[in-house]
């Protein structure tokens, strides 16, 4: 569950404050998708970093899980962050010295997983890798890149997860196939998802659509159904 | 453990390589020359003793108490007697007057004797190193005394009632170099003594009580206990005292290995801390995955410090192992150096070596690490986000002083320590300020050249941080590679020079006034040159200031005790410095002629600074000299430093000329007398009986042979140095490569030749190198000034090719290497080089 009331961002700048998000609030259930869209520089990245703890608001207060992390110090939001938080980037971010497999255990490995290797092995035979485990970043295409980035978000058993502009990188095909992974796996998991993109097809297909313009919520965070059924 | 996992899979992403290399050079460096300097110290205290033939000798005219030889039976000391007098000995009608020498059969305890049964011989194959003296009835002999006397081995010769036989040549005595004796050497068994009836009550005879001892603390005491026994007629004499031509040699060759074992610590020390840089931004990405994992900054800096000690670990033990394996290659180099086997080491260099690796890894690597967990998460999200690292003042101190204490702890010699840092330290720092200016001057006039040099030069400006530290990593680099090609070179020649192929290698003294015309043609009919003859009286000092020298000061010095060799000469003989007070062309000499009085004359006279110091004696101090009865009163104006590796005659005790003339003077000199000439020492002692031949000429081969092995060392050490330049040179280069490659994959992008980017680089690359170069050639040479002056105490020499060839060696080093590196931007497509960043 995520739960977000009067979120605000400024930030100083050598031509003064710079507000970057206004009044944001939302509403998110336990399973649940949500798309957050809007153009380049709206602010949507900067607020998947408030939501995911990696970041605080000037204003305003964010709970996840019941928890609200806007009264935590970086140690208290680390802590949510390795209970609650997975993440799947837009540039992959996978170690380049550690195999497939290896950087999908990693995660794992640091919370003390015993079982890291073998549940690492089944994401990836989940995401359709089971034959690239032995594999190094440089070795697989894009697309392969990011569904092994996928696996390692979904191996820690998050309940929340945020992709940053999933497919950016990848053509529309293998975009497609990263998309309908996350939203499998999404399903099968029982995840929270939060999403970041451009695509307006892929935000159709979450449950919200939170639109941003200049750092300001364009409509409340809706049903994209009732979305639907406006454009209709 | 699953840091030690993490560790092993860095290292396998290939972010480790330049970080572990630079740690292991930098363990090995040290490991291995401390290895053989410590062997070499262990074998020079042996050494020491074998000029001794022993830990320790008194000698004494007179014969030792029965008490010394039971307390050092009773602490289980060895001890043996030594005997030396001169005397005639005899075959058929032909006599010559020897120096005699009577040891015990266990004589020597320390070092042994060479022998022969081939006279003359210099081949190593016909000599024999024996620990045992001559049997009861038979003597070994110097080879010259065979043609003295006519005889052949086995010929037995008389000596007082007693006739011995001659069965061995005597070659080389541990303790015979340092001693001038009369004639030719008779080695004989102390037992042999009473049956000769030669040494009667009133006999002139020296004699000497070796000891030696293994059990350290049980020698100390008694050797403190000795001393009490001590009086005046004894003498102690300790190791250090026995060669100090050698050990001053093999001292400064000591230093030339250290020196070079330091300039690797600091490149080493340089390499790691740009890699550790390189290696730290990119770790940040790494960083802030994990932290947007919920990874805690606490955990973070555990994991990257657990990391560090296990890669410090492995490091350190991976370089004590190759610094074994290079120092026995050393070793071999230098295996002729000691004509002995080394003793192993100890533990200290395994200590030191170990130590470097934790130090350099706590003085460079941890800094360079240190902010990482402070890195944001949301620089997974966006790239700009990166903590700032520890203040680069603050890193560079701690870089410096973690260099400091190794360089000191290495050493032990502040001089050369403070001579590299201060070498290094003012590249840097002129690296830093000239580098700006000349950065800045680039892109200025860069702006009228071609776009390729107005690309490039605005480039170095842009990047200045980085270009400025590149710089310094380089001139650094450059600077003390430098430094080891002077010292390899020029510094080893000028030591060599002072010990020419020619160096005198025998003195002459004792020559009367009425002989020193003969000698003087015997050497010149046999074509040789002498350095010049020196006349000398001997003379006993008698007061000070006016006071009569006391029992105590006669304890307190033996020059107090005997006769001293008084010179006099008009110029400052070669090789001499003035310390303290003034030279005769200072001094108003009249004057002190003037205050000459009937009888008794007052002269200036300077002494040699050491002796002054130990005797108590200040500029200003009367001394008054007794010669022959007569006295005489002199001022002491100054004092003097001697060099003594030039093997020319020294003096103690220098005064003007026109005073000491009408004195019984005899004269001495040192000349170089080839082994094929070695026949005159005999044409000279049979015409001139009273002349003293002092023989230098197996000293001068060691110390020869000491400086072509170290040379030869230095030659390896050499390499091992060149290899931690490279690895600056390649930590400093691939420091912006990740952001060149990027713009040159992004200008390939847009369509640039190959040319334009290459040349790109090129003119980067090489500016870089040039004003490192031309920073380093200053750096260098201040650094050799410095150590030329204050740690091998050789005349300063400017070196006008290091202007030349510092800054073409960085241009063309720096520049060649870089687009070696930058080669995969244009050869590989621009997408996979992006990709692959």
């Amino acid at each position: 569950m995520i739960e977000v009331k009067n979120v605000c961002k400024q930030v100083s700048t050598t031509e003064g404050e710079l507000q970057i998000l206004d009044d944001i609030n939302l509403f998110v259930a336990d399973g649940e998708t949500i798309a957050i869209v809007g153009p380049s520089g709206s602010g949507k990245s900067t607020l998947l970093g408030i939501l995911a703890g990696l970041d605080t608001p000037s204003c305003g207060s964010v709970v996840l899980n019941g928890q609200d992390i806007t009264q935590m110090d970086e140690e208290g939001r680390a802590s949510v962050r390795a209970h609650n938080v997975g993440f799947v980037f837009q540039s992959f971010h996978l170690l380049p010295g550690l195999t497939a497999l290896e950087n999908v255990a990693l995660p794992l490995e640091l919370n003390g997983d015993r079982e890291a290797l073998k549940t690492a092995r089944n994401y990836l035979e989940r995401v359709g890798l089971a034959h690239r485990v032995t594999h190094y970043p440089r070795q697989l295409s894009g697309g392969e890149q990011q569904r092994v980035a996928v696996a390692r978000a979904f191996a820690c058993k998050p309940t929340i997860l945020f992709a940053d502009e999933p497919t950016g990188n990848l053509d529309t095909g293998t975009g497609e196939i990263i998309n309908n992974l996350l939203f499998d796996l999404n399903r099968e998991e029982g995840t929270t998802l939060v999403l970041v993109t451009h695509e307006m097809n892929l935000a159709a297909r979450c449950n919200t659509t939170l639109q941003l313009q200049a750092g300001r919520q364009m409509t409340p965070a809706e049903n994209s159904k009732d979305t639907t059924e406006k454009e209709n | 453990m699953f840091s030690l996992k993490m560790l092993i899979r860095t290292w396998r992403g290939g972010e480790l390589g330049l970080i572990l290399w630079s740690l292991i050079l930098a363990v090995a460096v040290v490991t291995s020359v401390s290895l053989l300097a410590e062997r070499i110290e262990r074998a020079l205290t042996q050494e020491s003793s074998s000029f001794l033939a022993a830990d320790l000798v008194v000698r004494s005219s007179k014969e030792a108490p029965s008490a010394w030889l039971e307390e050092a039976l009773s602490k289980n000391i060895e001890t043996a007697k030594i005997m030396s007098f001169s005397s005639i000995v005899f075959f058929g009608d032909d006599l010559h007057l020897a120096s005699i020498k009577a040891v015990q059969p266990n004589y020597p305890l320390r070092g042994s004797i060479k022998r022969s049964t081939t006279p003359f011989s210099r081949d190593p194959a016909l000599i024999e190193a024996v620990s045992y003296g001559p049997e009861k009835g038979n003597v070994w002999v110097d080879a010259r005394l065979l043609p003295l006397l006519d005889i052949s081995l086995g010929d037995s010769i008389d000596l007082g009632d007693t006739s011995l036989k001659v069965t061995q040549i005597l070659v080389e005595e541990p303790d015979g170099s340092s001693y001038s004796f009369v004639g030719a050497r008779v080695l004989m068994n102390y037992a042999d003594i009473p049956d000769s009836g030669v040494i009667q009550p009133g006999s002139r005879v020296t004699y000497r009580y070796l000891m030696a001892s293994d059990d350290q603390a049980a020698f100390e005491s008694y050797v403190i206990w000795l001393k009490s026994q001590l009086d005046i007629h004894d003498r102690l004499i300790t190791p250090d005292e026995a060669q100090a031509s050698i050990a001053n040699t093999m001292d400064k060759g000591r230093r030339f290995l250290l020196l070079a074992g330091s300039i690797g610590v600091v490149l080493a020390g340089i390499a790691l801390a740009l890699a550790s840089h390189h290696f730290a931004s990119g770790q940040t990405k790494q960083v802030a995955l994990l932290k947007s994992w919920g990874i805690s900054a606490r955990r973070v800096r555990f994991l990257y410090a657990q990391q560090s000690l296990w890669m410090g670990l492995l490091g350190s033990l991976a370089g004590l192992l190759v610094g074994y394996a290079f120092h026995h290659i050393l070793l071999f180099v230098v295996s002729e150096w000691l004509p002995i086997t080394l003793p192993s080491a100890g533990s200290r260099p395994w200590v030191i070596g170990l130590a470097t690796g934790l130090i350099c890894l706590a003085g460079f690597t941890l800094p360079a690490l240190w902010h990482l967990p402070a890195q944001s998460p949301l620089a997974v999200l966006r790239q700009d986000i990166v903590s700032k690292p520890v203040n680069s003042l603050v890193r560079g101190g701690l870089g410096v002083v973690a260099i400091a204490g190794l360089l000191l702890w290495y050493s032990n010699n502040i001089a050369v320590s403070m001579a590299i840092l201060a070498g290094f330290g003012l590249t840097a720092i002129a690296s830093v300020v000239a580098g700006l200016v000349l950065l800045r001057l680039g892109m200025q006039y860069g702006q009228r050249l071609g776009s390729v040099w107005r690309l490039a030069l605005a480039n170095l400006w842009r990047r200045k941080t980085q270009s400025l530290i590149q710089i310094v990593g380089f001139s650094g680099a450059i600077a003390l590679l430098m430094i080891m090609v002077i010292v390899r070179t020029s510094l080893i020649d000028q030591w060599r020079f002072q010990l020419a192929d020619d160096a005198p290698n025998h003195f002459l003294v004792n020559v009367a006034p009425f002989e020193l015309d003969g000698v003087r043609n015997l050497v010149t009919d046999n074509d040789l040159n002498t350095a010049g003859w020196y006349a000398m009286v001997r003379g006993r000092m008698t007061e000070i200031n006016g006071k009569p020298i006391t029992d105590v000061q006669k304890d307190s010095h033996e020059s107090f005790r005997r006769e001293l060799n008084l010179s006099w000469t008009t110029v400052l003989p070669e090789g001499n410095k003035v310390t303290k007070g003034q030279w005769w062309d200072t001094i108003d000499l009249d004057e002190f002629s003037a205050q000459s009085t009937a009888g008794e004359i007052i002269a200036p006279v300077s002494l040699e600074d050491e002796l002054a110091g130990e005797l108590g004696l200040v500029l200003g101090d009367r001394i008054t000299f007794s010669v022959g009865g007569l006295r005489f009163e002199a001022e002491m104006v100054g004092t003097r430093s001697l060099n003594w590796d030039n093997m020319t005659p020294n003096f103690y005790f220098l005064f003007p000329e026109g005073l000491l003339e009408e004195y019984p003077r005899t004269s001495m000199t040192s000349l170089y007398i080839p082994p094929e000439k070695k026949l005159l020492v005999n044409d000279i002692l049979r015409q001139f009986p009273t002349v003293q031949v002092i023989e230098l000429d197996k000293i001068i081969d060691r110390i020869r042979t000491i400086v072509s092995q170290v040379s030869r060392g230095l030659e390896v050490m050499t390499l091992l140095i060149l290899g931690c330049g490279v690895l600056v040179m390649f930590a400093a280069v691939s420091l912006s490569m990740t952001e060149r490659l990027q713009e040159s994959a992004i200008l390939r992008t847009l369509g640039s030749s190959r040319r334009l980017i290459l040349g790109i680089q090129l003119i980067e690359f090489s500016g870089l190198g040039l004003m490192a170069g031309l920073l380093a050639s200053a750096g260098a040479e201040l650094s050799v000034a410095m150590l030329q002056h204050f740690m091998f105490d050789l005349p300063l020499s400017l070196h006008p090719w290091l202007w030349v060839v510092g800054p073409l060696s960085g241009a063309l080093l720096v520049g060649s290497l870089g687009v070696a590196y930058s080669r995969k931007a244009v050869v590989q497509p621009p997408l996979e080089v992006l990709r692959a960043l």
